[in-house]
């Protein structure tokens, strides 16, 4: 069964779980909002000598997008919160569920199919 | 149809067919059957669909009369997340083999009749709006939303949820969002969004209510019971009467709604805890409505559908929206006034002490 988790259970730290935390490359993903309000994170962490394609995927996302709440229109939406951690930079970005396309969405599919595995 | 005259009871027409208007309308023995059928022919065919509802009153005249009737539609996007969708039913249209669809249809149907019975009001706007609803959109999609326009409705990951169709409170909670959108238009954030969140909740709960025809003692109170599977330990997505309860699973946590303004939980996830702090005006609009007793949607429901349509400001706080209830109560009744103003007391919006504003 997927992993859900509560709110306040501090489980969402962004740090690495490994001692040698600066050089590897962690993306936390975590999903709010709709109608059940249930909140579920999917994170991956690798080493970035095994990872290029999870740089790639973090490079190819717009983190400066302006992310407009009021784009999206209608209630019991998700709310997608994103983190990314790389060796020289640390990334963040909110996107609601009527924004989640393109770049950010292959970036969230890719973490979530990685956590199932 | 008797052609004898001898009708008992109200008979209800899903739709008039213009052959039977045409008919009516010629009718020298039905004249004021015939008289309202010619208005309608005059008038041109209603913009939306309509209810001809005859019945023998006491002085064994037949009486027709024009009823809103739902408009809906049901779409399908097959697994893809292209919006609206193929059509696969429309009103006129007979059941189909999907179950899904007609699930979303009926529960649109119960959602158009307690509107229209409970508070005389014409579908989401007010005006007949179409009711448009899509099922099976995205893959493995754990969730029901309102899009501003429209409802859609995932079939959910076979080990959380089910599919969402299945919950007549599900789909009263969207269209409520439907509602509210075209009155208060609370915002959907912070303390106006929980509000939005359990407004919605309420249309969901009174929806079940009015279609199962139960008494508030009768009522589960619960939102989106039988949408999880099996293996999930609880019984609901939200208790209204018994916030934080619905469920307590090893994987998906405790149900995190507070029952109190004590418990209020600040966050910046989900638009500020929309889904967490509606809990508290939840058990109020409970606690009110088994005080009052009998059929939830002509007390309390009546109270709060009152306070959401008469001017409630979009960044309504719990506070300021009590106010509108208890106000909107107390044009109904010293008794109704007392509940609802004990049941904010009781979740801690209100203070026990605070004095009436003059009105």
């Amino acid at each position: 069964m997927p992993r859900y988790e509560t709110p306040g259970d501090g489980s969402d730290a962004i740090t690495s779980q490994n001692g040698d935390a600066d050089s590897r490359i962690v993306i936390a993903v975590v999903r709010t909002g709709g109608i059940a309000g249930l909140r579920r994170r999917w994170r991956v962490e690798r080493e970035p000598a095994e990872a290029p394609e999870w740089v790639a995927l973090v490079e190819r996302c717009p983190w400066d997008q302006r992310m407009d709440a009021g784009e999206q229109t209608g209630t019991d939406r998700y709310v997608w919160s994103i983190h990314a951690i790389l060796p020289d930079e640390q990334r963040e970005q909110v996107v609601p569920d009527a924004l989640l396309q393109g770049a950010w969405r292959e970036l969230v599919d890719a973490v979530r199919a990685a956590d199932s595995d | 149809m008797s052609t004898t005259g001898v009708v008992e009871a109200s008979i209800h027409q899903g739709i008039v067919p213009g052959y039977l208007l045409a008919k009516l309308a010629r009718s020298s023995q039905y004249t004021r059957a015939a008289e309202a059928a010619r208005q309608t022919l005059i008038k041109g065919r209603p913009e939306y669909h309509s209810t001809l509802q005859l019945s023998v009153d006491a002085n064994g005249d037949l009486i027709a009369d024009v009823q809103a009737a739902p408009t809906r539609t049901i779409y399908d996007t097959h697994s893809t997340e292209q919006l609206p969708g193929d059509k696969v039913r429309g009103e006129d249209d007979p059941e189909v083999a999907d179950k899904a669809v007609n699930q979303a249809f009926d529960g649109l149907g119960d959602t158009f009749q307690l509107l229209l019975q409970a508070f005389q009001r014409d579908s989401l706007d007010g005006k007949g709006a179409p009711l448009d609803a899509t099922v099976h959109y995205g893959q493995k999609y754990d969730n029901a939303f309102w899009n501003g326009s429209q409802m859609v409705f995932g079939d959910g990951d076979g080990e959380v949820f089910t599919g969402f169709t299945s919950s007549v409170t599900v789909i009263g909670h969207e269209l409520g969002h439907g509602v509210i959108q075209t009155t208060a238009g609370l915002e959907y954030q912070g303390q106006s969004g929980a509000l939005n969140e359990s407004c919605a909740d309420v249309f969901g709960a009174l929806t079940e209510q009015f279609t199962l025809d139960q008494t508030v003692d009768q009522a589960s109170w619960l939102i989106g019971a039988g949408i999880f599977t099996p293996q999930v330990q609880g019984r609901a997505l939200r208790d209204m009467m018994h916030p934080g309860t619905a469920y307590d699973d090893d994987e998906l946590g405790k149900d995190p709604q507070p029952a109190d303004m004590a418990h209020y939980v600040t966050t910046t996830e989900d638009n500020g805890g929309v889904h967490i702090n509606s809990g508290i005006p939840n058990r109020a609009f409970a606690l009110a409505a088994t005080t009052i007793g009998g059929k939830a949607w002509e007390g309390a429901g009546l109270v709060w559908y009152r306070a959401l349509t008469s001017g409630v400001s979009k960044t309504a706080t719990f506070t300021e929206f009590a106010e509108q209830t208890i106000a909107a109560a107390a044009d109904i009744g010293d008794s109704v006034e007392k509940a609802v103003r004990d049941a904010w007391i009781t979740v801690g919006v209100i203070e026990d002490a605070q004095v009436r504003d003059p009105r």
